[in-house]
Order: C-alpha cells, then structure tokens, then sequence
C-alpha cells in the first residue's frame, strides 16, 4: 500500500510526464501478476523513449494487437495504477497509449 | 584504484598551524591491504520448499557445519555477516545479525548486508573488507531465505522491492524487468527462445549431480518450450523458483600458520559496482554495466582475465540472466553467448574450460535470494578444493562468482583462486 503524502508527493513528477510522446523501445506482457494487480493481467509493460531521450516503464492501454511492438508510437495519459488501498486514495499514474 | 588523501596538522617555527596533504596510490597500498583472504569452509543447506525449517534452523544448521569444518572454535568468530532481503517485508523481523547471532551463542559483531539478490555476495564482500582491514580474523558469512511461507503473489510483489517505485507502478514484476532486456537481445543479436531454453536445460543437468537443489531432475528444450508464459518471452522454466536455503562460508585471514586444514583457497578478487535502480535509466538494455565494471575490477585485483577462468558460478535468475552474464564478464562476445551455451560450451563434461553453474545456477539449484551469493561462493571454493565430487570440474584453479541485485543494479564479483 503506498501511502497517500507519496501519492501526493508524486504528483508533480506526474504532471511532468503526462502528454509526452514516445516510442516503445521495449515491451513484455505479464501473464503473472503480483498482489495488486491480479484484475489487471495479462498487461503489457514496455520501456519508451520519449521525446526528450530519457525512458521511461510503464503499462499500455488502449491497444490493438499489432501496435504492441518496438517502434510503436505513443502518447503518455493519465491512468489509474492499482485499486485504493484501505486509505481510500486512488493512486494515479502515468501509462502508455499507442498514436 | 584506491585514493586516500591524509591531512596532518603541524607546527612550523613560527606556531603557526598548517595543513598538508599527500596522495597514497593503489601500488603503495600492496603491502597495507592484503586482499588474500582464506576460504576456510563452506557449507549449503538443502534449497526447495522447507515448511518445517525455519530460519533459525537453516543457518544454526550450515553455520555450525561450517565452523567444525574450518576447524576453529566457535569462540574464534569474530563477526558475522547476514545477507537477506526479505525477512522485513515477509516476516517482519529485521535486525538479523543480533537475531542469528543469539541463535548461535556468539555475541560478537554481526550485521545484516542487504543488496536483493546480491546480498549474499555482498555480505561476502564486506567479510573480506572486514578481514584485509586487519579488524576481523575469522569472520562468519551467512546468507538466508524464508520464501515458501508466504503466497506467490506475495513474494513477487515484495521482490519488487530489487526495483524502482515506477517499475513497481506499471506492474513491472522480476521476469517482466528481465523479460524486457530479453526481448532487446533477441531483436538485436538474433538470439532465440530455443538457446535461451539450453540455459535452463544445461544447468537442470548440473543440479541432477547436486543433492541440495532444489531440482534434481533433467529438463529438455521442448519442456522449456511447452512451459507456461509468465512474461512474454520468458516461459516458467526460463524463471528461477521461489526457495529456501541457507548457506555459510568461513573466512579468515591468509596466515600460513593459521590455516588448520588442507583445503587452501583464497579469495584474490572481490568488487561491486552498481547502476540505475530502474531498467529503463540504463544506458544499454542488453547489458548490465555493472557487472562489466565489478568484473573488471575484479580481474585487474586478481591480475587475471576471461580467458584464465576455470568454473564459475553466474547470476541466472532467469535464462537471459545467464546469457547477459557471460557476455558481461567477458567470456562471450556481445550477442554469441546464446549460441555458445545451446552448443554446450560450458556444460560439464562437454566443455574442457569455463563450465559454468554446476551448482545447477539459480534456476535448478533454487533461488533463497539472500543466500544465493553464499551459494555460489561455497560451489566455487569445492571445485577449486577438489570436494565437488560428481560435480567436479577437473583441475580447477581459478574460479568466479557473479552475484547480480534486481535487474542489474548492484553487481558482486569474486575471484577464487586454489593454491593447491
């Protein structure tokens, strides 16, 4: 469970992520997940490149079969990363959706 | 290359306080720092699913085999070092040098060394800190893991622990990490599921010679092949298990009078290095810097290289672990290790030089994370004490563990040499 000052706390890094595009440099879908994410798998993870060359991991959402590859372009959007803990606070975080 | 810089105050004529420094340079230092420690014993413990151990037993057990089989007194233990990762996020017990060192009676110094899974190897590094500083003479190393207590689920999720929080927020699990560096090499050099699958498959036959592994049985390429995904491209059995195990080595410092017993092994290299936390900060995906450097290291303190390798022990917690590893250390060129390894290079018996993993690696031997390390430093130091019985790999004298922490961030390299 993260606690919720850290969610608070990440939020700029956030905010700086978000509406960046990319390219996937990497990608690997996890068939086993860890606690926390058991509702979520399968998920793609990939590793992308963004516009300003640093890299960065996260899920992609909103794809189709095929643009899950090295090379595909991506815009980084907002999603929630896993349920709310018994805090309540819904932790939110930065994904990868193919353009 | 070590850089003191010494400032003394002095006096001049006229009472006046000054400062002066100098520089001693690594060459000054051959005589001060003596990096020949002794291996005195080294013991492991049963690795698999131990519900009726507990950890308090699994390192009483190896620790005390080890002392007897050194040859000293208990008493003569100056410090214990413990390398673990999860008894905190698990368990709940931290403070495990005092924990394990009242189980042993030996209220000495003892600390707890945590890396992930390069906290066996670092606990073994900070032995031979303790013994070259002149302040240890016999120094217990002991590495622990308690996995199979706890859900699957559980214990991935606290593995997690090896990385970054973004990795942890996108889901980024440990075969995900390595299946991502994977996926890189394949598409870069060309290297295949199937080679992939001979790493699992070569050191499954190792394990089947080693009666503590957790795997003592052989597995074929299409087994590995058939296997469910866990993450694409790794199957289940390119992934090294849940475990639990302990494992003990004795150290002391290289004295020809001291030495009790016939078995002379030293330790003549011992360097870390490390990286980004995160996969994705890394400059290279198909390699982990940090075992370059931490090999380098080690080869320069040792005055060796790739070439004078006789056996060693590698980090394959999964296959690509092992493949990423040979090309780091210098034994394969970049992109051929895949191949080299399906031909049987380094399988015993096939290969003359460079066997690597007789131990069965991580993947068949099991992967009690904080003991792994230990492990793998007890496994050398048989082959190059000619105990490895069935194992053994004829003529041994130089030897290299490599100890990697998460997916590449904290790297431990050992050289082993036999002076026999």
């Amino acid at each position: 469970m993260i606690s919720p000052v850290k969610i608070w706390r990440n939020q700029k890094k956030t905010r700086n992520l978000l509406g960046r595009e990319g390219k996937i440099l990497t990608w690997t879908k996890v068939f086993v997940p860890p606690s926390g994410f058991e509702g979520q798998a399968p998920y793609i993870v990939a590793i992308a490149q963004l516009s300003d060359k640093t890299h960065c991991t996260a899920q992609l959402v909103d794809y189709e079969e095929k643009q899950v590859k090295i090379g595909q372009k991506v815009r980084t959007v907002l999603r929630k990363t896993r349920d709310p803990g018994t805090e309540g606070v819904i932790p939110y975080g930065i994904k990868f959706r193919p353009i | 290359m070590f850089k003191i810089t010494m400032f003394q105050t002095g006096f001049e004529f006229w009472s006046f306080e000054f400062w002066y420094c100098f520089e001693i340079r690594a060459s000054d230092f051959e005589f001060i720092i003596n990096m020949e420690v002794a291996i005195l014993s080294g013991v492991n413990s049963k690795f698999g699913e131990l519900w009726e151990t507990s950890p308090r037993d699994l390192v009483r057990d190896v620790a005390l085999q080890a002392i007897s089989e050194a040859g000293i007194k208990p008493s003569e233990i100056d410090a214990i070092f413990v390398g673990n990762m999860l008894s905190g996020m698990l368990a709940q017990q931290e403070h495990l040098g005092a924990f394990f060192a009242e189980e042993l009676g030996l209220p000495v110094s003892a600390i707890r060394v945590e890396g992930a899974c390069a906290s066996g190897g670092l606990a073994v590094h900070l032995g031979v800190c303790a013994i070259s500083s002149g302040m240890y003479r016999n120094v217990l190393i002991v590495g622990v893991e308690k996995m199979t207590d706890y859900k699957p689920e559980e214990v991935a999720h606290a593995l997690m622990g090896a990385g970054s929080d973004v990795e942890r927020e996108a889901g980024a699990t440990f075969p995900a990490l390595y299946a991502l560096m994977a996926q890189v090499h394949m598409t870069r050099f060309g290297t295949t599921s199937e080679q992939l699958a001979w790493v699992a498959v070569k050191n499954h036959y190792h394990a089947t010679l080693s009666e503590n592994a957790q795997f003592p049985f052989a597995v074929s390429v299409e087994q590995v092949l058939k296997s469910s995904m866990v993450a694409y491209p790794l199957h289940l059995l390119d992934c090294s298990p849940i475990t639990d195990g302990a494992s003990a080595v004795v150290l002391s410092i290289n004295s020809k009078h001291q030495i009790p017993n016939s078995k002379t092994v030293n330790i003549i290299a011992s360097a870390v290095a490390t990286d980004t936390l995160g996969l994705a900060q890394r400059k290279d995906l198909t390699t982990i810097d940090a075992a370059v450097r931490a090999g380098k290291m080690a080869y320069e303190q040792a005055g060796i290289g790739p070439s004078d390798i006789d056996v060693c022990e590698v980090h394959d917690c999964f296959t690509i672990a092992e493949v990423l590893a040979m090309e780091d250390l210098g034994f394969f060129k970049k992109g051929e290790a895949g191949e080299k390894i399906a031909a049987g290079v380094t399988t015993l018996g096939k290969g003359k030089k460079l066997i690597v993993n007789t131990s069965g690696g991580l993947k068949a031997a099991g992967h009690p994370v904080g003991a792994t390390g230990v492990k793998q430093i007890v496994e050398v130091f048989h082959q190059l004490a000619g105990s490895a019985g069935k194992k053994q790999v004829e003529g041994a004298r130089l030897g290299l563990a490599h100890n990697v922490g998460g997916s590449g961030a904290t790297a431990v390299v050992h050289i082993l040499k036999s002076l026999k």
